[in-house]
C-alpha cells in the first residue's frame, strides 16, 4: 500500500507537468496579447516616433517575461541580416509593408532585447542608410540596457541595491548615445565610436559558448521562468492590479469552499436516503416516477434553472424572497455571528439549489444501483434468515457496503468543490473561483487563469488518487500490493 | 417494464430468424421494448426533422414571387446562396432538404426491392450496405461541391419590398410565402415584445422571432453536438484501441496522456480559448470540445480492447493470417462499440448543454442562432418569454438524448436482457 501510494505519487509529478507545459503553451500561443490595453492606440501612430512611448509597455512585459520565447531560446544566433530586415520593416521607407507588420516587427526588435545588440552596433557602423543607423542608435540604449535586480519582488537586500545603482548609472550613461536622421557625419561618427568602444568593453556579455548558448535555449525563456517561480509556489501577481495571485485565490476560496460545501453535504445527505428507498422498493410505481423525476432534474441545465429561480424569486417578478445577487449583504458590521450566517445562507439558498439537483439525481441513481447489487447478496439473505427486522437488514448490513461507491465518488468531487461553478457564480454575483477566472479570463489576466488551472489540475489528480486509496479503505479485498 | 406476453412473443420473434441473428439485431430486440427510449429515439429524429424544415416553415425568401407577370421562385435559387445562408450548417440542412424526398423515396424504392428479393438476410444487408454507402459518398460530396463553388445573388428582402410595393399600390404583386415570412436573422420588430401578434414566443432584444431563431438553432445545437462527439469519438477510438490491442509501452504512454488530459481542467480551458479567439465560430467550439474531451471514449474503448484482446476469435484471426488492420477494425472494433455508441449519446447531450453555456456566457458564434444566446437575453432583460422558451429547448433535447444513452446502456446490458 504505502510503495502503492510513493509510486502514485512520483508518477504525478510529470504528469502534473505536462499538464502545466500543456496549458502554458495553449495560453501562450492562443491569440491576443496581455496587457493589449496597456500597449496604446497601436497602428494609429507611426512606428518610429512610439519608440520612447512604447517604453512603459515594454517594461511591463519585461516584468512579466512576457518579451521571451514561450518554449525555447535560439536568440543567440540572431544575424545582422534578420535584425537589419526587422528594422528595414519598422521603417517602412518604400510602404511596401502592412501596417500590422511594421508593428510586429518593432516589436519583435523590443523583445529581442540584449540579444539584439551586437547585430545593432554592426548597422551603426556600416555605410547604410542614415535613417538606419539612427533608428538603430536610438534602439541600442533600449536593447543594452540591463535589467534591475530583484525590482518587483518587494524585499531587496543591500547587494541588490548596490547592483541595481550601479546599472542604474549604466543605463543612464548610454541613454546619450543617440543620433537623429539629420544628425551631422561627425556626430554620426562620435555616437558609432562610442557604442563600438562599449561593445569591446563588455564583450562578454555577448560571447557564447556552447555550455552558456544550451543555458539559454533552455532557461531564458518564459516557461522556465514560470516554472521556477512555480517551484517557490509563486503563481506571480496579476496583470492587472499587480497583487500577488495566490493570496487573491484564497480570498475567493473562502466563497467558493463554502457555496460548494454545503453543495455537497445537501447532494449526499438527500441522495443516500433517497438510493435506499427506491432501492427497497425496486419496481413500485413511486420508484418509477422518481426515478423519472431524478432523471428529469438531471437533464435540466443548471443555468437554465438559476435563471428562472432568479427572475422568479428575487427580481419581484412575481417574488421578491431572495437576495439577487452577491455572497452576504452590503453592510454585515452590525451582525452578530449568528446574523451573518443566516446572511450568508439566505444569499445562498438559489445558488446551492441550482448546484446541487443535477449532482443529487446521479448521486441517487448511484446510491440505487449500489444497494441493489449488494442487497441480492447472501448474507442479506442470512441476515433475514436470521428474523433481523428489515429495517436493521437495509441499514446496517445492505447499506454500509452498498454506498461504498458513492463514498469513493467524494474524492473526485475534490476540484469541483474548488473551483465552483463558473456560470453559477456568474448568475448569482458570487465572487468565488469561478467568477474569478471568468474575470481574469476577460482582463487576460494570465498570471491569474494559470494559477486557477494548475490548481484545478493538481486536485484533480489528488482526488483521483484518494478516490482509488479510498477503495482499498473501504473495501478489504482490494488491495494494491 | 415488458409483460410477460410481449416477451414470449419476442422470443418467439428470435427463434423464427434465429439462425440470423446478429448482435445489432439482439440489441435493437432490447431497445424497442423501452417504450420512453424508443420515443426519444423518434423525438430526436422529430428535432432533426423540423431543423431540416426549417427554411420551408420560416423565411423571407418567397416560394413563388409574381411581380407585373413575372414569375420568380426566389425561396428554390436561394437555397444555397452564401448571402442568405451564410453558414455551412445551413447549407448542410438545406441540401438534407433538397435530398429529403427523392432520398426516401430511393430508400424506399430499394428496399422493398431488396426485400421481395430471392437473396438470403445476410446478403441482403450487405447489399443495402454498400448501396447506403455509395448514397452517402454521393451526398457528402455534393456537399463539398456546394461548399467549394460558393454561390451569391444579390440578396432581397423581399416582405419589406412587398410591404413598399403595396404602400405604393401601383403594382400588381403575387407572392407565396412560408408560414413566418422572416428568416433568424431579421430585425426590425418591436423589441423585448411577448408573444402572439404573429410572433409565436416573442420577439428578442435586438427585434428578432425568437420561435424562428429557436427552430434555426436545433440545426446548431445538433450539429455542434454531432459533430464534436464525432472528433472525439474518433481521437478516443484510434488511442483506446491502440492501447489495449498493442499493450506494453504504448499503452503506458497512452494511459499517461489520458491522464493528462482527464486532470486537465478542460471547461476552463475551452471557456478560456473560446474567449480568446477574435471571431469563435461554431466550428472553433466543436474542434475544442473534440480535441479536448477524448478521454472517456478511450478509456473505455481501451477496457474493451483488453477483454477482447484474448479471447478465442481474435486467437482465430490471428491463426487464419489476417492483418492487424483487419484485426483490429474489423473483428474487435464492433464488439467493443456497444459502450462506445452509449457514451457518445450521453457524450451529444454534453456537448449541446456545453455549447449552450458558452453562449449563455456571450462567448459563443455571434452570427449563428443559438439557444443559450436568447436564454442569455432573457437573463438580462428579465422577459420570461425570453427564459422558458430557449430553456425548455435545451432541456428537451438534452433529455431525450440523454433517454437513449439510458436505453442503449439499458440494451446492451445482458443482465436487463430479455
Amino acid at each position: 500500500m504505502f510503495t502503492y501510494i510513493i509510486k502514485r505519487i512520483l508518477l504525478m509529478i510529470p504528469t502534473f507537468f505536462a499538464i502545466s507545459l500543456m496549458i502554458f503553451v495553449i495560453l501562450n500561443f492562443a491569440p491576443g496579447t496581455p496587457g493589449a490595453s496597456l500597449a496604446g492606440g497601436e497602428g494609429s501612430q507611426s512606428a518610429e516616433d512610439s519608440v520612447g512611448q512604447r517604453e512603459s509597455y515594454q517594461i511591463f512585459k519585461e516584468q512579466f517575461n512576457l518579451d521571451k520565447p514561450v518554449l525555447f531560446n535560439t536568440r543567440f544566433q540572431l544575424d545582422t541580416a534578420t535584425v537589419r530586415a526587422a528594422i528595414g520593416d519598422v521603417l517602412n521607407a518604400d510602404r511596401s509593408v502592412s501596417i500590422s507588420r511594421q508593428i510586429e516587427a518593432q516589436v519583435e526588435i523590443e523583445d529581442w532585447g540584449n540579444y539584439a545588440v551586437p547585430a545593432l552596433v554592426e548597422i551603426l557602423g556600416s555605410d547604410d542608410v542614415v535613417e538606419v543607423r539612427s533608428y538603430a542608435s536610438r534602439r541600442l540604449p533600449l536593447n543594452a540596457k540591463r535589467r534591475l535586480r530583484n525590482l518587483y519582488g518587494g524585499r531587496s537586500s543591500p547587494e541588490d541595491r548596490a547592483h541595481n545603482k550601479t546599472v542604474l548609472s549604466e543605463n543612464r550613461q548610454i541613454s546619450t548615445l543617440t543620433f537623429p536622421p539629420t544628425a551631422s557625419k561627425q556626430e554620426q561618427a562620435e555616437v558609432t565610436l562610442a557604442w563600438q568602444t562599449w561593445i569591446k568593453k563588455n564583450s562578454d556579455r555577448w560571447d557564447y559558448t556552447g555550455t552558456k548558448k544550451l543555458v539559454i535555449l533552455a532557461t531564458d525563456t518564459r516557461f522556465f521562468k514560470y516554472w521556477m517561480n512555480l517551484a517557490r509556489l509563486d503563481f506571480g501577481v496579476s496583470h492587472v492590479d499587480k497583487r500577488p495571485v495566490l493570496k487573491k485565490v484564497f480570498k475567493k476560496l473562502r466563497y467558493s469552499l463554502s457555496l460548494s460545501f454545503t453543495a455537497v453535504l445537501l447532494i449526499y445527505f438527500v441522495s443516500v436516503p433517497l438510493g435506499i428507498w427506491s432501492s427497497v422498493n425496486q419496481n413500485t410505481t413511486s420508484d418509477r416516477s422518481l426515478t423519472v423525476v431524478l432523471f428529469m432534474l438531471y437533464s435540466l441545465p443548471s443555468f437554465f434553472t438559476g435563471v428562472v429561480l432568479l427572475n422568479f424569486l428575487t427580481r419581484g417578478a412575481p417574488f421578491k424572497v431572495f437576495p439577487t445577487s452577491g455572497f452576504e449583504s452590503l453592510d454585515t458590521s452590525g451582525m452578530t455571528t449568528l446574523d451573518y450566517l443566516g446572511d450568508v445562507l439566505w444569499h445562498l439558498v438559489l445558488p446551492i439549489i441550482c448546484l446541487s439537483y443535477a449532482g443529487l439525481a446521479a448521486l441517487s441513481r448511484y446510491a440505487r444501483t449500489g444497494l441493489l447489487d449488494v442487497i441480492r447478496a447472501d448474507y442479506i439473505r442470512t441476515a433475514r434468515a436470521k428474523g433481523l427486522p428489515e429495517f436493521v437488514v437495509i441499514i446496517k448490513h445492505a447499506a454500509r457496503n452498498g454506498m461504498i461507491p458513492i463514498l469513493t465518488l467524494l474524492a473526485t468531487l475534490l476540484p469541483t468543490l474548488v473551483g465552483g461553478s463558473v456560470v453559477i457564480e456568474v448568475i448569482f454575483g458570487i465572487p468565488g473561483m469561478g467568477l474569478y477566472v471568468w474575470e481574469s479570463i476577460l482582463l487576460r489576466d494570465y498570471n491569474a487563469i494559470m494559477a486557477v488551472l494548475l490548481i484545478a489540475s493538481g486536485l484533480t489528480l489528488v482526488g483521483l488518487l484518494l478516490s482509488d486509496l479510498s477503495y482499498a479503505l473501504v473495501d478489504p479485498r482490494i488491495t494494491f500490493d | 417494464m415488458n409483460t410477460s406476453a410481449d416477451d414470449h412473443k419476442e422470443q418467439s420473434n428470435f427463434g423464427d430468424a434465429g439462425e440470423d441473428l446478429t448482435y445489432a439485431d439482439i440489441v435493437w430486440g432490447q431497445f424497442k421494448h423501452n417504450r420512453v427510449a424508443l420515443g426519444s429515439l423518434y423525438a430526436i429524429f422529430g428535432l432533426i426533422l423540423l431543423g431540416t424544415m426549417a427554411p420551408v416553415i420560416a423565411s423571407n425568401q418567397p416560394f413563388m414571387w409574381e411581380l407585373d407577370g413575372v414569375r420568380s421562385y426566389p425561396w428554390f435559387t436561394n437555397l444555397f446562396d452564401r448571402l442568405v445562408f451564410e453558414n455551412p450548417v445551413d447549407i448542410f440542412f438545406n441540401l438534407l432538404l433538397v435530398a429529403l424526398v427523392p432520398g426516401v423515396v430511393l430508400i424506399g424504392w430499394r428496399v422493398t426491392k431488396l426485400r421481395a428479393s430471392s437473396l438470403t438476410k445476410r446478403a441482403r444487408r450487405r447489399r443495402m450496405r454498400s448501396e447506403a454507402s455509395v448514397l452517402l459518398i454521393v451526398f457528402v460530396l455534393t456537399y463539398i461541391a456546394v461548399l467549394l463553388f460558393p454561390h451569391q445573388s444579390s440578396y432581397t428582402p423581399y416582405p419589406k419590398l412587398m410591404d413598399r410595393i403595396e404602400t405604393k399600390g401601383v403594382q400588381q404583386v403575387d407572392a407565396l410565402f412560408p408560414i413566418f415570412d422572416f428568416g433568424f436573422r431579421d430585425t426590425g420588430f418591436r423589441p423585448l415584445a411577448g408573444p402572439g401578434n404573429g410572433h409565436l414566443l416573442g420577439v428578442d432584444n435586438s427585434g428578432r422571432d425568437v420561435a424562428v431563431r429557436l427552430l434555426y438553432g436545433i440545426r446548431v445545437s445538433l450539429t455542434i453536438g454531432v459533430v464534436a462527439v464525432a472528433i472525439y469519438v474518433t481521437i478516443g477510438i484510434i488511442l483506446g484501441a491502440s492501447a489495449g490491442f498493442f499493450g506494453g509501452r504504448v499503452d503506458l504512454g497512452i494511459q499517461r496522456l489520458i491522464e493528462i488530459f482527464m486532470c486537465m481542467p478542460v471547461l476552463f480551458v475551452i471557456i478560456t480559448l473560446i474567449a480568446f479567439l477574435d471571431h469563435t465560430s461554431i466550428f472553433h467550439i466543436m474542434v475544442l470540445i473534440g480535441v479536448l474531451r477524448w478521454t472517456g471514449v478511450a478509456r473505455l474503448t481501451r477496457g474493451e480492447f483488453l477483454r477482447l484482446r484474448n479471447q478465442d476469435f481474435v486467437t482465430a484471426a490471428e491463426a487464419l493470417g489476417y492483418r492487424r488492420r483487419t484485426i483490429i477494425f474489423k473483428q474487435i472494433l464492433p464488439n467493443a462499440l456497444g459502450p462506445v455508441l452509449v457514451a457518445a449519446a450521453f457524450g451529444v447531450a454534453a456537448a449541446i448543454l456545453l455549447e449552450s453555456t458558452l453562449s449563455f456566457l456571450g462567448l459563443g458564434d455571434v452570427s449563428a442562432p443559438s439557444w443559450g444566446q436568447t436564454l442569455k437575453e432573457g437573463y438580462s432583460s428579465g422577459k420570461w418569454h425570453l427564459i422558458l422558451s430557449p430553456g425548455f429547448a435545451i432541456f428537451f433535447t438534452v433529455s431525450v438524448l440523454n433517454l437513449v444513452g439510458e436505453g442503449m446502456r439499458d440494451a446492451l446490458d445482458p443482465k436487463l436482457r430479455q
